[in-house]
């Protein structure tokens, strides 16, 4: 039986092997970082039923145990040979596939770059990934007790001037989860959302921000951020615009929360130009098709699963992994 | 030598006078209106300057070393400089040694202004003397010279890279027709001479050429047509040339008094304008100096294309051009005859009707503590809150007591609006401005942001004041034992931001204080060369994705000295690099600030 290489161990990655496994292969998972989980592995808990993402995690790590993983390593040349892949790891290891997935996903994108917000400059300014960290049980000076909370939306994200005109898709309501979490951990602090515009298109994400609202009174401000500054004492002023009262406002907060988003994940640029692989103007790989060929690279043999592709949340990531799995399974069967 | 026609006068020359009589006519009339267009003191400060004696003798030397030795052209490429100087200074030659030729030989026909230039045409030889070879010998000389120089125009038409041109401009079809009369001049001069050799003299080339024709040529029938097809071409030339890049001749030596006589532009197409855009010679220079360059779609962009819509009146492109253009200067910090590309583009933008105007009489003015040093760090060193805090941090440790009179928001310096045309909104910006920092009584302002820096420096009237940016100041500091460096381990590339270096000549201080405080390499293009970030404020329709190209050509510049991360000076440089940058962008404030006491 023909070798599959899946390059990528978070949930996609996980996800296909697990279903790959179902159907009677033997997946080998090459992950770069020394676990499995990817950016979901650093999340606390998931929108919008609250799911711990630990729970995904393990559960996932369970079930594939039987596959063939690969953990602190990288994958550093392919090659195509007569229909087949030739792999060859960092840790000297070399395989001949029959088929590639990749599962890559994305980069979070480096809020230092927009430094009108102030992150790397200001010392209460996190990003979202820093507050999950933090929720999760993780030690963080800058969060102590705050007042009041800010919410940057869209950072780096439908952000021309940083190179990005895609949207993020889960920020809008990652915010309104990591509010909620902050208002149930600090009940009188008062919490602010800057947003361009909602973008609450899954299930059950506008019930949730509506919650957030009614439940947990969190202001939502529509206007981005134009500038932050520090105060004498160390608090973080937010000038911002109100377009819906048409008004120029100033609020002071403890600590403000950068909600970066997903940009493509440029390490893998060397292996994709080795197997020539189309990328598109967004950085991120480029489908055969968008609607009907999502999964499938312009290579045969090659398949991809989740956000190497554009940006996705973690229902759509998985669906997207179990459809390739079918895809890879389909492949090899007829080719 | 005797004179060979009683009448001194063949038809042949009617082509050569006629366009002689027509440039004339022409360059006297455009003179004269351009004159009539200048402001009133302007113009008085034009002819005073014509008549003082240091100005005088300066126009004189710019006109010798631009117009005929081409010399910045030698300093950038030998031998685009040697083309350059061989047509120029070679035919300036021809003319000169003609009328010295006349002068010497048959001095009752100097009144008849075609003598010199068909001189071998009129006279015989009647005895050789050691003056009139040494005479033809020159005259061949030069004509080799010249002749020389349109050989290589030839080779750089199909090969520009060996000139240090990777492109040229498209010439239009009157600048063809230009190109190919000049090309034809000087070889049918060199053929007419030929034929003459014998009647009238010849030295080394035109002598033996002669002889060797002889020998299969049995009569003299065929020099006649020849001295015909050389007056025609000239003729040509000199019809087209108004119409032409060629008109470039008669008006750099109107521009070079004008510039040194300290005229501005001040109108969208009168004036000092008209004189800059006669005097483009359609080099392309500007094509390989624009960093928008790097994407195809933007080359006609170049401020060669901006002169030659304006000659042909094209308002739509003109508007385009004046748009796109990032303002960053260095088209005219490169090009050779000193065309204001970026100042001719802001006077386009000026005479739009906007229909929404600005209205800034209604913004409070703050309040500024007295204080003797004011520092200014303006919107962008808001945005990039580093470099402002850097600034107060580095000036608190060298003990210089400083009011931050735009900390919690201020007004913008008003260049923005300059740039983009809109020069009442800027002058209400610069007026209430001006009132907040003279009311503080300071009588230094620091200033870290480059844009601003120059909006200060030429748009506003601070008696008192010294306007310095923060690089000279903190560079001063340090002269003066107030701030001590110490050397960290990283070496860095500065980055010449447009506005400080080409805007305002401060290319040393800020390399000064990086190579006090790390190691410094330069970049490929540097100074006056650098390339802009991309980010510039200047232009008004440049997209993200076509900046983002002009940001990545700038990075690979820097990249190409191996630094371990990117020195600027300018709050925009840093934010505009760093977001595509593999290595750390830093700010000089910042830089300081980490390495000083």
């Amino acid at each position: 039986m023909k070798n599959i290489v899946i390059i990528g161990g978070g949930v996609a990655g996980m996800e296909a092997a697990r279903q790959l496994l179902a159907l009677g292969y033997t997946p080998i998972i090459v992950e770069k970082a020394n676990a499995l989980g990817g950016h979901v592995a650093s999340w606390y808990r998931l929108f919008p039923d609250m799911t711990p993402a630990s729970e995904i995690i393990s559960r996932l790590k369970k079930e594939i145990a039987p596959a063939n993983v690969f953990t602190g390593t990288k994958v550093i040349s392919i090659s195509r040979e007569k229909g087949d892949y030739s792999l060859t790891l960092d840790n000297g290891v070399s395989i001949l596939a029959g088929a590639v997935l990749f599962a890559t996903g994305f980069k979070v994108f480096d809020a230092s770059k927009k430094e009108e917000y102030g992150y790397g400059v200001y010392d209460r300014v996190i990003t979202n990934r820093d507050l999950e960290a933090w929720l999760s049980g993780g030690e963080d000076k800058r969060i102590s007790a705050p007042k009041a909370i800010g919410f940057v939306h869209c950072v780096g994200s439908r952000d021309l001037k940083a190179g990005n005109s895609q949207c993020s898709k889960v920020c809008c309501t990652t915010a309104i989860k990591q509010a909620i979490e902050m208002k149930e951990k600090f009940p009188k602090a008062e919490i602010y959302c800057f947003y361009m515009d909602l973008r609450l298109f899954g299930k059950k994400y506008e019930d949730f921000y509506i919650n957030a609202q009614r439940d947990f009174g969190v202001h939502f401000i529509r206007g981005r951020v134009s500038e932050v500054g520090e105060t004498i004492d160390g608090r973080l002023q937010v000038k911002a615009e109100d377009t819906l009262s048409g008004k120029p406002l100033k609020v002071q907060v403890d600590n403000l929360v950068l909600m970066s988003g997903m940009v493509c994940n440029q390490s893998v640029s060397e292996l994709v130009r080795q197997a020539r692989l189309d990328i598109d103007d967004d950085g991120f790989l480029r489908s055969r098709n968008n609607i009907f060929d999502i999964l499938e690279s312009n290579r045969p043999g090659i398949f991809y699963a989740g956000a190497c592709t554009g940006t996705k949340t973690v229902p759509e990531t998985l669906a997207e992994a179990r459809a390739a799995a079918l895809e890879i399974h389909n492949y090899l069967q007829n080719g | 030598m005797i004179d060979r026609i009683p009448s001194g006068f063949n038809p042949f020359v009617i082509p050569f006078l006629v366009g002689m009589g027509f440039v004339f006519a022409y360059c006297i009339y455009a003179l004269v209106k351009i004159l009539l267009q200048l402001s009133f003191e302007d113009r008085k400060k034009f002819f005073l300057s014509l008549v003082n004696p240091k100005t005088a003798a300066k126009n004189i030397r710019d006109m010798f070393c631009d117009c005929l030795f081409h010399v910045k052209l030698w300093k950038r490429n030998p031998l685009l400089g040697y083309m350059h100087s061989s047509i120029a200074f070679g035919w300036f030659m021809l003319i000169v040694l003609g009328h010295i030729e006349v002068i010497l030989f048959v001095p009752t026909r100097i009144n008849l202004f075609y003598y010199p230039i068909f001189f071998n045409f009129f006279v015989a030889e009647a005895d050789q003397t050691m003056k009139g070879s040494l005479l033809f010998f020159m005259m061949d000389f030069f004509l080799l010279v010249v002749l020389s120089g349109i050989a290589l125009a030839m080779v750089k038409r199909v090969r520009s890279r060996l000139f240090g041109m990777r492109r040229t401009a498209r010439p239009s079809l009157v600048n063809t027709i230009g190109l190919y009369a000049l090309w034809a001049i000087f070889p049918l001069r060199l053929l007419a001479e030929t034929f003459t050799a014998h009647i009238s003299g010849g030295s080394f080339l035109t002598g033996p050429a002669n002889w060797i024709f002889r020998q299969f040529l049995g009569n003299d029938l065929h020099y006649l047509p020849t001295w015909w097809a050389y007056s025609i071409v000239l003729g040509i030339f000199m019809c087209v040339l108004p119409f032409s890049r060629y008109m470039h001749i008669p008006a750099e030596m109107l521009l070079i008094p004008m510039r040194n006589a300290g005229l501005k532009i001040r109108n969208a197409r009168k004036g000092l304008t008209r004189v800059q855009v006669f005097t483009c010679p359609n080099c392309g220079v500007c094509i390989d100096a624009c960093p928008m360059s790097v994407s195809k779609e933007n080359i006609k962009d170049c401020t060669v294309y901006l002169t030659r819509q304006i000659r042909r009146g094209n308002e739509k492109r003109i508007a385009e051009i004046s748009d796109k253009c990032l303002l960053c200067g260095k088209c005219e910090a490169l090009c050779q005859v000193g065309v204001q590309g970026p100042e001719i583009r802001i006077q386009q933008r000026a005479i739009r009707d906007y229909s929404i105007r600005q209205d800034f009489s209604d913004i409070a003015v703050n309040e500024v503590r007295k204080s003797h040093v004011v520092y200014f760090s303006g919107c962008m060193s808001q945005l990039v809150p580093s470099v402002g805090r850097s600034v107060e941090s580095v000036l608190k440790k060298a003990g210089v007591e400083v009011e931050w009179m735009d900390r919690d928001g201020g007004l913008c310096c008003g260049r923005p609006m300059l740039t983009a045309g809109k020069t009442e909104e800027a002058r209400s910006l610069v007026a209430k401005n001006t009132e907040m920092i003279l009311s503080s009584g300071a009588d230094t302002l620091v200033v870290s942001c480059p844009i601003c820096y120059r909006m200060f420096v030429e748009n506003y009237a601070l008696p008192g004041v010294r306007v310095v940016h923060y690089s000279v100041y903190f560079d001063e500091l340090v002269k003066a034992g107030r701030l001590h460096l110490t050397k960290s381990d990283l070496c860095y590339v500065y980055h010449d931001p447009c506005e400080l270096g080409r805007g305002c000549g401060i290319y040393d201080e800020p390399r000064r204080l990086v190579g006090q405080s790390a190691a410094i390499a330069e970049s490929d293009r540097c100074r006056k060369e650098s390339i802009c970030c991309g980010g510039s404020l200047g232009s008004l329709s440049l997209t993200f994705r076509q900046r983002e190209k002009i940001t990545r050509a700038a990075l690979e510049n820097l990249y190409a000295s191996k630094a371990d991360a990117i020195a600027t000076a300018c709050p925009l440089c840093k934010a505009t690099l760093s977001r595509f940058s593999d290595r750390p962008v830093r700010d000089i404030a910042e830089i300081i600030d980490l390495q000083s006491r």
